[in-house]
């Protein structure tokens, strides 16, 4: 969680112009290496805003890879070098004067396990914002907003001073996911988010995402396609090609994809004739 | 890409082998409760009439296999659309061995009687009726959405036949009211071969379904 360890600076990126307001996202011919290896070719995808956007695809197929470059997560790996622009708000991402922690900031995460830090459990969820340097009231506003905002206020309203790392898996994500809103992001990017959950506590993450999008744009990696079906507005689907690298395939309206997709490649990977 | 869900998909083909058989215990009844009626064979017609209860069954097997597959296996896309299409398919013959019951009935009760008239326009109309039945199974075997359209379209054949034989069969009516009950006897018979084609058409639209995936209004 490096994310939250430095954010101090907050300045507004540069204005592009031609971005559809509904898109809040739009990465745009992304090529992505890990030194000489090309993990994804020329991968385009428009996010909608305030809606859930899926990636779905075999291993290996690049998905997590794109998802991070959302953030800037692969600056973490020194031999990472990607091509291409990815536009937020109508500025490039990608570019090398990009502030990355305000990206971050705007930019949230939630990942396969939950991550907390060994704090309480108000500490995490306060943990950014007090780095932004917001007073105690307005703390101490945004820490419950946040647990209530996730579903776990009620639950955790009279130990928020004990430990985080004693709550159960699925609210240890949602703690996480609570930390994340903490910061006011537009947009949460979420690596497979339920699949070390039970299924009740998949199916709360889930009620939770429908909740959420109403006021924030996510960008959901899942290997459960029923999930992906379930909860995403639009699915995109990713294949490795020849070279290993991978491809956007499709990407459209989850009830296309799911229903009548338009491309072979897609059909045998959602009814499970890929292998 | 290797073959994988081959449990999967045998079930489907299993699915896909049931409504067929089911299909052709319904082209028989259909043909047998008309040759009950031509024939005047009161033994037929109550063969037909006992069958409905295999048709039944059958039936009854395939709706259940269809949804322990959906409630199992979780099929999307195609996969959904052949169950989902199976489903409604098995129906509307379950519907169809009905109607032919109902034909097989109404020849119990003309056989004892004097003919109303010679049959000549409804051995026409069932004529039709059943080449339709056994194309648009051919069309379900095949998958063929064109093949399901044309069936569809020949749907106008079979009602213009109907509504003839009612004009001529209300004319008997008010010729002599003694014609009356063997008259309405046999427009429900001309009613039943109209449903059967028009359940045809209900099939092709399955057909369409199943090939692009949306509801489509054939009539």
């Amino acid at each position: 969680m490096r994310v939250w360890v430095d954010m101090q600076t907050e300045t507004s990126p540069a204005q592009i112009a031609d971005v559809s307001p509904d898109i809040k996202l739009d990465a745009r011919q992304i090529n992505f290496f890990y030194s000489d290896f090309q993990a994804l070719h020329d991968v385009s995808l428009a996010v909608q805003a305030c809606k859930i956007t899926a990636l779905i695809g075999p291993s290996g197929c690049g998905k997590t890879t794109f998802l991070r470059i959302f953030n800037r997560m692969y600056d973490l790996v020194p031999t990472a070098r990607v091509t291409g622009e990815v536009l937020l708000a109508g500025h490039n991402v990608l570019d090398p004067d990009t502030d990355v922690i305000q990206l971050r900031r705007q930019v949230g995460m939630l990942f396969q396990r939950a991550n907390p830090f060994p704090k309480s459990i108000y500490d995490n969820v306060a943990y950014g914002p007090r780095m932004l340097g917001w007073s105690k009231l307005e703390v101490d506003r945004i820490v419950e907003e946040s647990l209530k905002d996730t579903g776990l206020w009620d639950e955790v309203k009279d130990r928020l001073k004990r430990s985080a790392l004693n709550l159960s898996g699925g609210q240890q994500q949602r703690l996480c996911l609570a930390r994340a809103l903490a910061v006011q992001p537009n947009v949460i990017l979420m690596d497979e988010p339920a699949s070390a959950l039970d299924p009740i506590a998949t199916l709360r993450i889930e009620e939770l995402m429908q909740e959420l999008k109403k006021r924030y744009t996510i960008v959901i990696v899942t290997h459960n396609m029923q999930q992906a079906s379930r909860v995403s507005d639009f699915t995109a689907f990713m294949l490795m090609n020849q070279q290993r690298a991978g491809e956007l395939i499709e990407f459209g309206p989850t009830d296309d994809i799911f229903n009548r997709p338009k491309d072979n490649r897609t059909e045998d990977y959602i009814t499970g004739r890929f292998g | 890409m290797a073959a994988i869900r081959t449990q999967f998909d045998q079930e489907l083909a299993e699915l896909k082998s049931g409504v067929l058989r089911l299909g052709s215990m319904i082209e028989q009844a259909i043909s047998d409760s008309m040759r009950a009626l031509v024939e005047r064979d009161n033994e037929l017609a109550k063969r037909v009439i006992a069958r409905d209860q295999e048709v039944n069954e059958l039936h009854r097997q395939l709706r259940e296999r269809a949804f322990m597959i959906m409630a199992t296996q979780q099929p999307v896309a195609r996969d959904l659309r052949l169950i989902v299409s199976f489903q409604h398919m098995v129906l509307e013959l379950e519907r169809m061995g009905d109607h032919a019951v109902g034909i097989a009935r109404a020849a119990l009760r003309l056989n004892d009687l004097p003919l109303l008239k010679p049959y000549v326009d409804l051995p026409r109309m069932a004529e039709l009726t059943e080449s339709q039945v056994h194309d648009i199974l051919g069309a379900v075997i095949e998958a063929d959405q064109d093949r399901a359209r044309a069936i569809a379209e020949r749907d106008d054949e079979v009602d213009i036949l109907y509504h003839k034989l009612w004009d001529e069969l209300l004319g008997y009516m008010i010729e002599d009211t003694a014609n009356v009950h063997r008259a309405a006897i046999l427009l429900f018979l001309a009613k039943d071969l109209e449903r059967i084609a028009d359940r045809v058409t209900n099939i092709a639209e399955d057909v369409v379904f199943l090939h692009t995936g949306r509801i489509v209004e054939l009539s």
